[in-house]
């Protein structure tokens, strides 16, 4: 799963909801990162720093720059207020690959005017002293927002994970549109240890994705027919070589031009009737015969 | 309005146009019809007028246009057209985009489709030689322009047409018709090659535009974040900032350059191109796609309002994509549209449910022709099929016809012919008698 988010300079959207958080996947993540080596900038608005940082372990912990909101939020003690503070998250990082994960943007949706944090948000993916290197983690909870706020979000971010889970389990569903049919959709199931690692596991015997739904079953319609539908070969064969009626073939074109051999064929014969008027002569006097 | 009363030279002059100046014509026996030519109208008292004073050199006759690169007229109604870089929509649209409207693209969900068309009409614009102007709140317009398809030659064109349709035919066998042969000899959506002159031309998607050809091209760049440094959140009494500089922006460029004819002893007349992403995200600083009661619900048709009078006055075309699958409020959907000039609506297929669906399976989205102007004109040219689907092949992006299957009895079930009345009901009306409610009528 980490190998899709490894590309830098992306929005990733982690969508949790009231039926399962996401927040320990969020630690989980800011853990493997950590791991790596890499230092993590966190923005904390919904909850305190030491809950954030409880069962991280304390490698990942000083690895961890937490920039606090939580503490004032209204931004009382002269800070920037909210955005200020998250423009400023990259400033005092050293350069070279960085990761910002933001507790929720959320909160800072419900504290700032949309545009303004779209924007803030683009321009610290396209920071100029971490040249395309800084990958954003941004915790929603979709259950929050209407679908304007929600669609403008997810349009700025490039890998959306939808969190949900089932039977004990955690699922993400991760999901990277990309042109021409090629887009990533790709469900993980695992379990979040109390450490916070990933435990993945295989898929199980859940539904697949649910706008599949189910299949109808068919009927058959050639079954109780009083007639026959189906053509056996020699039929077949027969009906292929049938001329067409509109068919302006060869044979149709000799048989009019030269209409004396197709006279032997077809004659009218006709016997005037007692009540027939044959009238030799012609009122109009315009037939030329 | 230089732009919409363009067209032939001829339209100008008054009073008894065209037998004298087939008398003209004939008697000068196809000669240079200079100005003021008493010698070139034998037997004939009247006076050419001239009405291009000291043309010269240039272009055939004093009384006709100059024609400007990459432009022709239109037959139905003699405004003058570019193309929008793909011929297929030329097509639909009636032949091209005319010079001084607005070609809305109402962009699909994750904006793949929409930036290729966006990229398509400025690839068109190097390659015909007029100036772009580029504008975006998201990408560098230096990368948008660094991401342009390469055109293509004639011949190159058909080997990459016919790899697109052996594709096909590997799946499933020619059929050639039997009882309907008549309708096999149809022309096919797109026209070839051979049939425009240098009006459309085609791209290679799957390559980049070399960047000599970029680099000789001249255009002008406007992108937001460099123009607005502080993130004041003041706003402007009627528009909003971002949009205000824009304007003010492209009004400069048309004035400075000359294209509202401003400066009549320039040299050669060139159309502006202008091509702006995006418009009305949040990251224009307009909160028309998030909120559902926006606060400035009127900047963005401020803006449009605006922008559509400065290119009435001047020879520029302008393409603008807006996600309006973003936007809640359909009062302000239709007022967009209603202030463009023409609309086209991408619905791509990617994380939908109609994925699924199999009368689908070959094409990457739908495309719908909202709207066509009226230019000059009571009546437009809309194109008789309304199911119109595309596709993103390897090279090339085609716009077909979708054929609907018949709408057969209950008896008879088909896969989800729920979800194909479904959407058959949203496309318009042109298919929507085949599908038409839920219940079928039973004789």
């Amino acid at each position: 799963m980490l190998q899709i988010l490894a590309s830098r300079g992306d929005l990733v959207l982690l969508r949790d909801s009231v039926e399962w958080e996401g927040r320990s996947l969020l630690k989980a993540l800011i853990r493997e990162v950590a791991l790596k080596g890499e230092q993590v900038q966190v923005l904390g608005c919904e909850v305190s720093e030491e809950v954030f940082r409880e069962g991280l372990d304390s490698d990942t912990n000083s690895r961890l720059v937490y920039h606090d909101v939580f503490r004032d939020p209204q931004g009382w003690t002269g800070n920037w207020g909210p955005l200020g503070i998250l423009r400023a998250c990259l400033r005092g990082a050293e350069p070279g690959p960085c990761t910002l994960a933001v507790d929720s943007l959320s909160w800072l949706l419900l504290h700032a005017p949309c545009s303004a944090l779209c924007q803030t948000l683009r321009a610290l993916g396209h920071d100029n002293s971490h040249p395309g290197r800084v990958r954003v983690l941004g915790l929603l909870h979709e259950d929050v927002h209407g679908p304007g706020p929600l669609g403008a979000l997810r349009s700025l971010a490039q890998i959306e994970v939808t969190v949900g889970g089932n039977l004990g389990f955690t699922t993400a569903q991760v999901f990277h549109p990309k042109p021409r049919h090629r887009s990533i959709e790709q469900t993980y199931w695992f379990s979040i240890l109390p450490n916070f690692s990933l435990e993945f596991h295989k898929e199980t015997l859940l539904e697949p994705r649910p706008h599949r739904g189910p299949q109808s079953p068919t009927v058959d319609a050639m079954a109780d027919l009083t007639f026959n539908v189906h053509l056996s070969k020699k039929e077949r064969e027969a009906r292929d070589t049938l001329a067409l009626p509109f068919h302006f073939s060869s044979e149709k074109q000799q048989s009019l031009l030269h209409p004396a051999l197709a006279s032997s064929t077809s004659q009218i014969f006709y016997e005037p009737d007692a009540d027939d008027y044959l009238d030799q002569e012609d009122p109009d006097d315009d037939l030329d015969i | 309005m230089a732009a919409l009363t363009t067209g032939f030279g001829r339209a100008r002059q008054g009073g008894a146009g065209d037998p004298r100046e087939y008398k003209a014509e004939t008697a000068a026996g196809g000669d240079k019809l200079g100005g003021g030519g008493g010698g070139g109208d034998r037997g004939c008292s009247f006076l050419r007028k001239v009405s291009v004073p000291g043309s010269g050199g240039g272009g055939g006759g004093g009384a006709r246009l100059r024609s400007i690169a990459g432009t022709r007229p239109s037959v139905q109604n003699g405004q003058l057209l570019v193309s929008a870089g793909l011929p297929a929509l030329d097509q639909l649209l009636g032949g091209g985009l005319a010079v001084g409207t607005l070609l809305l693209i109402e962009e699909d969900k994750y904006n793949i489709y929409s930036s290729l068309i966006f990229k398509y009409f400025l690839a068109e614009g190097i390659v015909c030689g007029h100036t772009l102007l580029v504008a975006s709140a998201k990408e560098d317009p230096g990368d948008i322009l660094q991401e342009l398809p390469e055109p293509l030659h004639d011949d190159n064109y058909k080997k990459v047409l016919d790899e697109g349709r052996s594709h096909k035919s590997q799946e499933e066998p020619e059929i050639s018709m039997k009882i309907a042969w008549r309708y096999q000899n149809l022309p096919q959506m797109e026209a070839g090659p051979g049939t425009s002159s240098r009006f459309g031309h085609y791209y290679d998607v799957s390559k980049r535009m070399s960047q000599e050809v970029i680099q000789s091209a001249k255009w002008h760049k406007f992108f937001l974040p460099e123009e607005i440094t502080s993130y004041a959140n003041v706003e402007s009494c009627a528009l909003n900032h971002g949009y205000t500089k824009l304007l003010h922006f492209i009004q400069r460029v048309i004035s400075e350059q000359g294209f509202d004819g401003s400066n009549p002893q320039k040299k050669q007349k060139n159309i502006l191109r202008i091509g702006i992403q995006s418009l009305g995200s949040p990251l224009w600083g307009d909160d028309i796609c998030c909120a559902d009661t926006p606060e400035h619900m009127h900047s963005l048709t401020r803006f449009l309002y605006v922008l559509r009078g400065l290119l009435r006055m001047s020879l520029s075309a302008c393409i603008i994509t807006v996600p309006s699958h973003l936007i809640q409020n359909k009062a302000v959907t239709s007022r967009i549209r209603n202030l463009s000039d023409t609309v086209v609506g991408l619905e791509s297929f990617i994380g939908s449910e109609k994925e699924a669906n199999s009368l689908y399976k070959d094409y990457h989205g739908l495309i719908h022709i909202h709207q066509i102007p009226r230019l000059n004109s009571l009546i437009c040219d809309v194109s008789d099929t309304k199911d119109l689907a595309f596709k993103l092949q390897r090279k090339v992006f085609t716009i077909e016809r979708l054929h609907l299957p018949p709408d057969l009895s209950d008896t008879v079930s088909r896969s989800s012919k729920r979800d194909l009345v479904e959407s058959a009901k949203q496309l318009s009306p042109g298919c929507g008698m085949m599908a038409g409610g839920k219940e079928h009528l039973d004789f």
